[in-house]
C-alpha cells in the first residue's frame, strides 16, 4: 500500500520537476538529514505544481484508503511519498521524532500534508500525541486536515480527545459529517457535551447549529 | 468615567488601538500571558514573550497614558506540549517576581486533559507561594462542565476563593462562579463569549458584586473598545453610574489590588505621557512630534 504514493508520483512528473525530485529523493540506504529533508518537503508544492493527478490516480488513492482523495493534489502525494521514503531508511525508534520535527517546523500546507499521511506511515499509533496536538490549532486548514476526511481520529483517539474534535468542529463551523467514522464513536458523554453547548447558545440568544441535532440523533456506538 | 480592561493581549494590537482606548477612558490594563496564535517550539520563545510583557509592551502602553500590568503563567493549550511545559514552569518564579506582575494567569482548562490538570494545580500552588491572585481561563468547548471542574480544583487547592477570578463567563456559568465565592469575569466579544446587551442584562439580574468585564482582545477578530461600549450599553439599560463604575473600575482594582503591586498612583489617575522617552533606545514614534505632558 505504501508504494502506491511513490508509484503515482513518479508516473506523473516529468521535465524539470522530475529532475528536481530525483535530486531531492531520499536515499534508500542512508538515514535522511533533517534539514535536507525539510527543504525537499517544503519545496514539493512549488516544484511539482505543473504536474496534475489523473482520474486513475484518485481511484488508486481511494483504493489505498485515502478518504476524500478527489481533493488531493500532487503535493499531498509527493509529501506522503517523501515521508514514507525517508522513514524507510530510518530506524523505527526515530520515526516519531522525525515526523514531529517535519510537522512542527512546516508551514500550514506542509502540516496538513503530514496529518493526511499519518494513517499511512508505519505504526500510525505512535503519532497520537502529534495528532491530538494538531487539533489545538486555530488554523482552519490544519484543523480540517486532521478532523475531516481523515481516518486517524476515529481509529486512534481516546474518547475524550475524539469528543474535543467533534466539539471544535461545531465551534469552527466545520460540518461534523466530514469527520470520518463519526457514527462509530458517538457516546452518551459526547451527546451530553453537544446538548450542553446547545443550551449555552440558547441562553445566549444565539442560533444552534444543525449539526447538534445530527449528533444527538445518531445512535450511540 | 475611568475604565480598567483587566484582560487584553496588547502584544497583538496596534498603537491606533492604544490611542482609541485612551481616548475612550481606559486608564489601566492587564495583559495576561497566553498563547500567541501558533504553538511555540522552544522554551526561549516564552522567555522573550514574558520579557516583552514586563518590558516593551509596558513602555508602549505608558506612551499613550495607560497603566500596563501583566499576569504570568503557562497557558492551558501549551501545557500539553512536553517540549516546553516543564521548562516554562521553571521560568515562572522569575517572572512572578516582576513588579508589574499582578497575578498568575491565564491558567485553567482547554481540552481538560491530565496535563492541564497537573499544571493548573501546580500554578495554583505558585499563586499561593507568591501571594498573588489568579486569573482563570474557562474552556470554549464543554464550557459548563469545564467551569464546574475549575471550581472543584480551586476549592481543592486551598486558595481563598476571593483571590480567584474565573473569566469568560456566560449566562450558564455565572451562577456557578458566583456561588463558589470566586470573582466572575466576562469577555465581551464581537461574536462569541458575551456581548454588550447580554452583559447589561446580567448586571441587572445579578448586581455588581465580584463581577467584572474585559475585552480579551487579541490577534483574532476582537475589539479593544468593548469595555467602553459595554459601559454605553449599561447606561442605555438604565444601570446607575455608581454600579457601572463598580464593574469597570472598582472591582478590577480591588481584585488585582490584592497583589499589593497594582500601582495606579495616588488617585488612580492615568500616567503622565512623555513620548520623548525611549525604551532601550527605541521610540514608538515614527517621525511624529512627541507628546510631552508637563510634570505636576
Amino acid at each position: 500500500m505504501s508504494g502506491c504514493f511513490s508509484d503515482i508520483l513518479w508516473a506523473r512528473i516529468e521535465g524539470p520537476a522530475r529532475n528536481w525530485l530525483a535530486g531531492a529523493w531520499p536515499a534508500a540506504d542512508e538515514a535522511p538529514a533533517i534539514v535536507r529533508f525539510r527543504a525537499a518537503f517544503a519545496g514539493a508544492a512549488r516544484r511539482l505544481r505543473d504536474c496534475q493527478l489523473q482520474a486513475e490516480d484518485i481511484r488508486a488513492l481511494t483504493a489505498a484508503g485515502v478518504i476524500g482523495a478527489e481533493s488531493w493534489q500532487i503535493d499531498n502525494v509527493a509529501r506522503t511519498a517523501l515521508l514514507l521514503r525517508a522513514l524507510s531508511a530510518l530506524p523505527a525508534a526515530g520515526h516519531a521524532e522525525f515526523v514531529r520535527q517535519v510537522y512542527l517546523r512546516g508551514d500550514y500546507r506542509e502540516q496538513a500534508a503530514v496529518l493526511h499521511s499519518l494513517s499511512f506511515l508505519p505504526q500510525p499509533e505512535q503519532y497520537l500525541e502529534l495528532a491530538i496536538d494538531a487539533c489545538r490549532t486555530n488554523v482552519l486548514d490544519v484543523f480540517e486536515a486532521i478532523a475531516c476526511e481523515n481516518a486517524y481520529p476515529a481509529a486512534y483517539f481516546p474518547t475524550a480527545n475524539f469528543n474535543q474534535v467533534v466539539l471544535k468542529a461545531i465551534f469552527m463551523a466545520v460540518l461534523v459529517g466530514r469527520i470520518a467514522d463519526l457514527a462509530s464513536r458517538v457516546t452518551p458523554e459526547l451527546k451530553r457535551m453537544v446538548m450542553d453547548f446547545a443550551s449555552e447558545r440558547r441562553a445566549a440568544g444565539r442560533t444552534v447549529p444543525d449539526d447538534v441535532d445530527l449528533i444527538v440523533n445518531l445512535e450511540t456506538a | 468615567m475611568k475604565m480598567f480592561d483587566h484582560h487584553i493581549h496588547m502584544t497583538s494590537r496596534t498603537t491606533d488601538d492604544y490611542q482609541a482606548m485612551a481616548d475612550a477612558g481606559i486608564v489601566a490594563i492587564i495583559e495576561p500571558a497566553f498563547w500567541v496564535g501558533q504553538p511555540r517550539t522552544h522554551v526561549g520563545a516564552f522567555e522573550d514573550y514574558f520579557l516583552s510583557l514586563v518590558g516593551w509592551e509596558r513602555f508602549r502602553s505608558r506612551q499613550f497614558g495607560i497603566h500596563h500590568f501583566c499576569t504570568i503563567g503557562l497557558n492551558p493549550k501549551e501545557v500539553n506540549n512536553p517540549d516546553v511545559a516543564e521548562g516554562v514552569m521553571e521560568l515562572l518564579p522569575i517572572y512572578l517576581e516582576k513588579e508589574s506582575c499582578v497575578g498568575v494567569g491565564e491558567i485553567g482548562f482547554d481540552d481538560q486533559t491530565a496535563a492541564e490538570t497537573r499544571h493548573f494545580e501546580a500554578q495554583m500552588q505558585l499563586a499561593m507561594d507568591f501571594d498573588l491572585p489568579v486569573l482563570i481561563h474557562t474552556p470554549h468547548r464543554d464550557k459548563k462542565a469545564g467551569t464546574a471542574r475549575t471550581i472543584d480544583l480551586v476549592k481543592a487547592s486551598g486558595i481563598e476563593p476571593g483571590r480567584v477570578l474565573i473569566d469568560h463567563n456566560n449566562e450558564e456559568t455565572l451562577p456557578l462562579t458566583l456561588d463558589s465565592g470566586c470573582w466572575a469575569g466576562h469577555s465581551i466579544y464581537p461574536n462569541t463569549k458575551m456581548d454588550e446587551d447580554r452583559m447589561a442584562a446580567l448586571v441587572q439580574q445579578y448586581g455588581t458584586e465580584r463581577i467584572t468585564i474585559n475585552s480579551a482582545a487579541d490577534w483574532g477578530v476582537s475589539d479593544p473598545l468593548k469595555v467602553p461600549k459595554t459601559v454605553a450599553a449599561m447606561r442605555k439599560a438604565g444601570i446607575s453610574e455608581a454600579d457601572i463604575e463598580t464593574v469597570v473600575w472598582h472591582n478590577p482594582v480591588s481584585f488585582f489590588g490584592q497583589s499589593g503591586r497594582l500601582d495606579l498612583g495616588e488617585h488612580g489617575e492615568r500616567p503622565r505621557i512623555d513620548q520623548s522617552e525611549l525604551w532601550e533606545g527605541n521610540s514608538v514614534l515614527r517621525g511624529q512630534e512627541a507628546v510631552v505632558e508637563p510634570a505636576e
